[in-house]
């Protein structure tokens, strides 16, 4: 008995001996990198050799306006025996470039009232209707629409109408069918190229605007939390983190909802203060990018000395002065970090952006949007189909322009001087007493309820107000199971692969490998993940492999890649190394020290990153949309339910509750897990 | 044999020659310590023979055996370090018993060591406790006992008394002797701290820029030192910088750039080379009256500092140049400040070095 505990006890020894083995941790260390090389990085980027193999292509489907077909200038729908819910074949593509009369030729039994818009783009990309009218048809037999090119239409032809939108109800308003068809590239004379440009300019400005706000408005919010003691502090705290564990479907939604004039819904209390997308879109991205630029500029607020302040002040500084003076060339790095999230959320996010143009303008086709940004354009091109070469110009652009911005913006915000030695002393002193600093704290809670708060959850105002339809949950529940599935693995992945990754960042040997896999971690975090999911489908198509949940796993891995292992690798940085020396020098083995000495210091720091990894694989709308269309997660169901028509919205905010629900609820349950095993 | 060997080690980072060459030796059992100011490569001589930092050439033998490939684990050193690093999510026992529960002992074992050396630094009624629940001193004696129960043959130890105050640190550096010699451990202790150095170590190393400059017992290294940095670091030194003018019986005669003449201790230098002669400030005699006509020069005292014990002068000398004196506060009261004095050097406390080259300045720059 004795001899065979012993043999078991080397034979334990010799196990253990041989992971310690210098050779064996480097060969753990390859594994881990090539990993995240080869399953991360390459597939990230995999986009950018487009420029050399699709060069051909792009030439024939970007830069060359596309062929128009054949007129068919009259199409026949037939609605014969039609019943309530019945469904007819979509109208093909009917084009208008070279032809003055079109119309639709309706055989109808019953009653029916017909809706019909006929959108063109004009030189300058903006969309104009031609007509939107109604007609309506009593009794059995044959109606006739007929349209006729009229001069307005007339001048711009060369353009072409991009889009008809059908939509057929009876007489007494009951909806029937609508129908989209996406004849917008192939019908006149738009170049790809130039809605590209136009959605990727799009993109920027509003990314721009919205970390300017975002940093505007955060920089009082941070000084609030980090500086000052008040009561109810704790609940602000938390209150500014609750939109991100919103999905950004669901927010879309919720925020649309709230500001604008949304056609055919309405709930209490809506403001229905504008339809103006560009203004939405940036009200949206704010919601969700502005906690990140608050905790960012936080954290390096926390890191700050006071003295420094205190020093300045008792020198006869206000404290406008010493804010503007002292504390804020401090925190360049915090201040980076945090415009780099901001500018990286706004400018990478898709599903809410789509969930709010779609709310703007129901019944439409994504590309008839009067707006669009780089992703959701990729998102609308994706939907459509068959517009690979478009797809990848995009994705390709996005990545190349993201990269080099953000290259500048850190040269800029590090080497640009700021011009802070300049003093005024007399106003600063005005603006540092008395009301103002007052009415600077009481603006920032305004914005965070206003802005954030009631827009992030205005769903719930919908639900309870407007009238219930009956709901279909089962495709929700097998949405949610796959949702499930995917953000689980990529968990997993993320936690077995991520770790020893951010431990090899911050204590590797090896200093320019470790600078240089330190930067790479960020590219997916700051590449738009509808580009990276584009990116991804190529790489992967490339491979032939046609599974679709490996291909959105993959696509979840490595947009939630960097959220490990930054949270990882921040923990360990402030750790300090000697802890993890004197226990090796004490005897302890690599593996023996990573799970006493060094994991009890930074498991708070893993479980934040397995949650952020989790809730943001759960929220996900744009990498799941660019690399499987098909892809049935929930962010992506609700937003076909968005774009089926507003009668769907009441299953749409239900699904956004529930999912909204269960995300609290999973985080929930992995903090009480983790407070059970400590 | 020795315990430790070390034979031409060296340790390049980038352009920066931390560690250039080493050669020296440890016995069993000694308590080694290793002087140099900041900068000297201390920390990274202890953290090449732990095996935490690789040497870039050289070899490590710790009991006759080349340890150079061996992870820190089974080289059996146990590094304890200036913030001796206590885990701080485990008590006082688990930090204590963390080397034998690591190396996989049995329980009974494990409990038996780490009771007897938390009873040796008298901690085994706080072995509950959390690190951060712990003054200094006991953290640090946990340290300690942490590293003596870690069936290590060697101990090193990087300025441990550091971020101790000044009275604990002198009460425990003889406790820390004590221990690392009931334990027959040898030890290898840093620091930058001449006086710990003298009062603690069985043999000291001095080490600058990487190279050692002299080793030697304490003593030795007090009283005879090799070179005027040496003589400047282990007690503050005044320095004359002159030629040798003759050698004599027992002693030589220097005169410096003002023309005065010195009598200083014995040297090998030839007659003619260019000196430094430098005295430590403690045996520089301050006087009323002229007591003698070697080495006595007329002053004012320029400055006095009272530092407890002792009290420093800063006397000017009548043909120039200023010079520092280190007296009993209880005989400090004889000389105030601006009162005429004069001042003693004894020609057998005067020692005689080669200039350096580069200048007496440089040669005593700490970096």
């Amino acid at each position: 008995m004795l001899k065979k505990e012993q043999k078991e006890e080397s034979i334990g020894k010799k196990f253990s001996a041989l992971i310690a083995k210098k050779s064996t941790i480097k060969f753990w260390y390859g594994i881990v990198i090539t990993f995240f090389i080869v399953l991360v990085i390459v597939p990230t980027l995999f986009v950018l050799t487009y420029a050399v193999t699709g060069w051909d292509d792009m030439g024939e489907n970007i830069f060359t306006a596309p062929e128009p077909i054949t007129p068919d200038n009259y199409h026949q729908i037939d609605i014969g025996n039609s019943t309530i819910g019945a469904s007819f074949p979509a109208p093909d593509i009917i084009d208008v470039t070279n032809s003055t009369h079109w119309g639709l030729n309706v055989h109808t039994n019953s009653n029916i009232y017909i809706n019909y818009t006929i959108y063109s783009l004009d030189d300058d990309n903006a969309s104009h209707t031609h007509y939107y009218s109604n007609s309506s048809f009593s009794g059995a037999g044959i109606g006739w629409i007929n349209i006729s090119a009229n001069e307005s239409y007339n001048e711009i032809t060369h353009i072409g109408p991009m889009f008809q939108n059908l939509t057929l109800a009876y007489a007494d308003g009951t909806y029937i069918d609508s129908w989209e068809s996406d004849v917008f590239l192939r019908a006149g004379d738009a170049k790809p190229f130039d809605m590209v440009i136009d959605a990727l300019k799009v993109s920027f400005i509003i990314a721009i605007i919205v970390t300017i706000i975002d940093f505007i408005a955060g920089l009082p919010m941070a000084w609030l939390l980090v500086r000052k003691d008040f009561r109810g502090k704790k609940y602000i705290d938390t209150l500014i983190d609750m939109p991100l564990a919103v999905p950004t479907a669901a927010l879309g939604f919720s925020t649309a909802l709230f500001w604008a004039v949304t056609p055919g819904v309405d709930a209490f209390g809506s403001l229905n203060l504008t339809s103006s997308p560009f203004l939405l879109i940036i009200l949206l991205h704010i919601v969700f990018s502005y906690p990140y630029m608050v905790r960012s500029l936080s954290a390096i607020l926390h890191e700050i000395d006071t003295n420094y302040e205190v020093a300045a002040q008792t020198l006869g500084a206000p404290p406008l002065t010493v804010a503007r003076t002292i504390t804020l060339p401090l925190f360049r790095a915090g201040l980076v970090t945090g415009i780099i999230l901001c500018f990286a959320r706004s400018l990478s996010e898709t599903g809410g952006t789509m969930m709010a143009l779609a709310m703007l303008t129901p019944h439409m086709a994504e590309l008839a949007y009067p707006m669009q940004t780089g992703p959701s354009l990729i998102g609308g091109w994706k939907h459509a189909g068959g517009f690979d070469p478009q797809l990848a110009f995009t994705a390709m652009l996005l990545v190349i322009i993201t990269l080099i911005l953000l290259v500048i913006i850190k040269i800029i915000i590090m080497k640009f001087k700021m011009p802070l030695r300049k003093v005024f002393p007399g106003p600063e002193r005005l603006l540092s007493k008395g009301v103002f600093p007052k009415l600077k704290d009481a603006s920032s809670m305004i914005f965070m309820f206003f802005i954030l708060i009631i827009p992030s959850f205005f769903i719930f105002s919908f639900v309870f107000t407007s009238e219930a339809t009956p709901v279909d949950w089962s495709p929700f529940w097998s949405a949610m199971g796959f949702s499930f599935l995917v953000a689980g693995v990529v968990t997993i992945l993320n936690l077995i692969f991520g770790v020893p990754l951010a431990i090899y960042i911050v204590r590797g040997k090896n200093k320019i490998m470790s600078h240089i896999l330190d930067v790479l971690v960020n590219v997916p975090l700051i590449v738009p993940t509808s580009a990276l999911g584009i990116s991804l489908g190529m790489f992967w198509g490339s491979m032939n492999l046609g599974w679709t949940t490996l291909l959105v796993i993959s696509a979840h891995l490595a947009f939630t890649f960097p959220l490990v292992v930054r949270n990882v690798a921040g923990a360990l940085e402030e750790l300090d190394p000697t802890y993890e020396e004197t226990a090796r020098t004490l005897g302890a083995r690599p593996f023996f020290v990573f799970r006493k000495v060094m994991f009890p210091s930074i498991k708070f720091s893993i479980l934040a990153g397995a949650i952020m990894a989790f809730t943001r694989s759960l929220g996900e709308t744009g990498a799941t949309l660019s690399v499987a269309e098909e892809a049935n997660t929930v962010p992506v169901y609700i937003v076909g339910l968005v774009r089926a028509g507003s009668e769907y919205y009441y299953s749409a905010a239900l699904a956004c509750i529930a999912l909204i629900a269960i995300s609290f609820l999973t985080m929930m349950i992995m903090k009480y897990i983790a407070r059970r095993a400590e | 044999m020795p315990n430790i060997k070390i034979t031409g080690l060296n340790k390049i980072f980038g352009d920066l020659k931390a560690i250039d060459d080493l050669d020296f030796e440890v016995r069993d059992g000694e308590y080694l310590t290793i002087l140099g100011p900041t900068g000297a490569g201390k920390t990274t001589l202890l953290r090449l023979i732990s095996g935490l930092t690789e040497q870039t050439s050289g070899t490590i033998e710790i009991d006759g055996k080349n340890v150079d490939d061996l992870p820190p684990e089974e080289r059996r050193v146990a590094f304890l370090s200036q913030s001796y690093s206590l885990f701080p999510h485990m008590d006082v026992w688990e930090n204590t018993t963390f080397g034998p529960t690591a190396r996989g002992w049995n329980p009974d074992k494990v409990n038996i060591i780490g009771r007897e050396m938390l009873e040796m630094v008298h901690l085994y009624d706080r072995r509950d406790a959390l690190p951060r629940e712990l003054s200094g001193g006991m953290q640090q004696r946990n340290a300690l006992a942490r590293a003596l129960s870690a069936d290590a043959k060697v101990l090193l130890l990087d300025e441990p008394l550091r971020a101790l105050d000044a009275r604990l640190r002198l009460d425990l550096r003889h406790e820390l002797k004590r221990l690392a010699k009931a334990m027959n451990m040898t030890t290898i202790h840093v620091t930058h701290d001449q006086e710990e150095a003298l009062t603690i170590s069985d043999r000291i190393i001095m080490l600058k820029d990487g190279k050692i400059i002299q080793s030697g017992t304490p003593q030795e290294m007090f009283n005879k030192p090799a070179n005027p940095f040496i003589h400047h670091f282990i007690g503050e030194a005044n320095f004359i910088e002159g030629t040798l003018i003759r050698k004599e019986n027992g002693h030589c005669r220097i005169t410096d750039k003002a023309n005065r003449s010195f009598r200083a201790s014995q040297t090998d230098l030839s007659e003619g080379a260019n000196v430094v002669a430098g005295i430590k400030t403690e045996f520089t005699i301050l006087s009323k009256e002229k007591e003698s006509d070697v080495n006595s020069f007329h002053g004012t005292v320029d400055r006095k500092l009272f530092m407890g014990r002792f009290t420093d002068f800063e006397v000017i000398l009548a043909e120039g140049g200023m010079i520092h004196a280190r007296l009993p506060s209880s005989i400090a009261h004889k000389f105030d400040e601006g009162s005429n004095v004069f001042v003693h050097y004894s020609p057998e406390r005067l020692l005689v070095f080669p200039e350096p080259e580069g200048g007496l300045k440089a040669e005593l720059e700490m970096m």
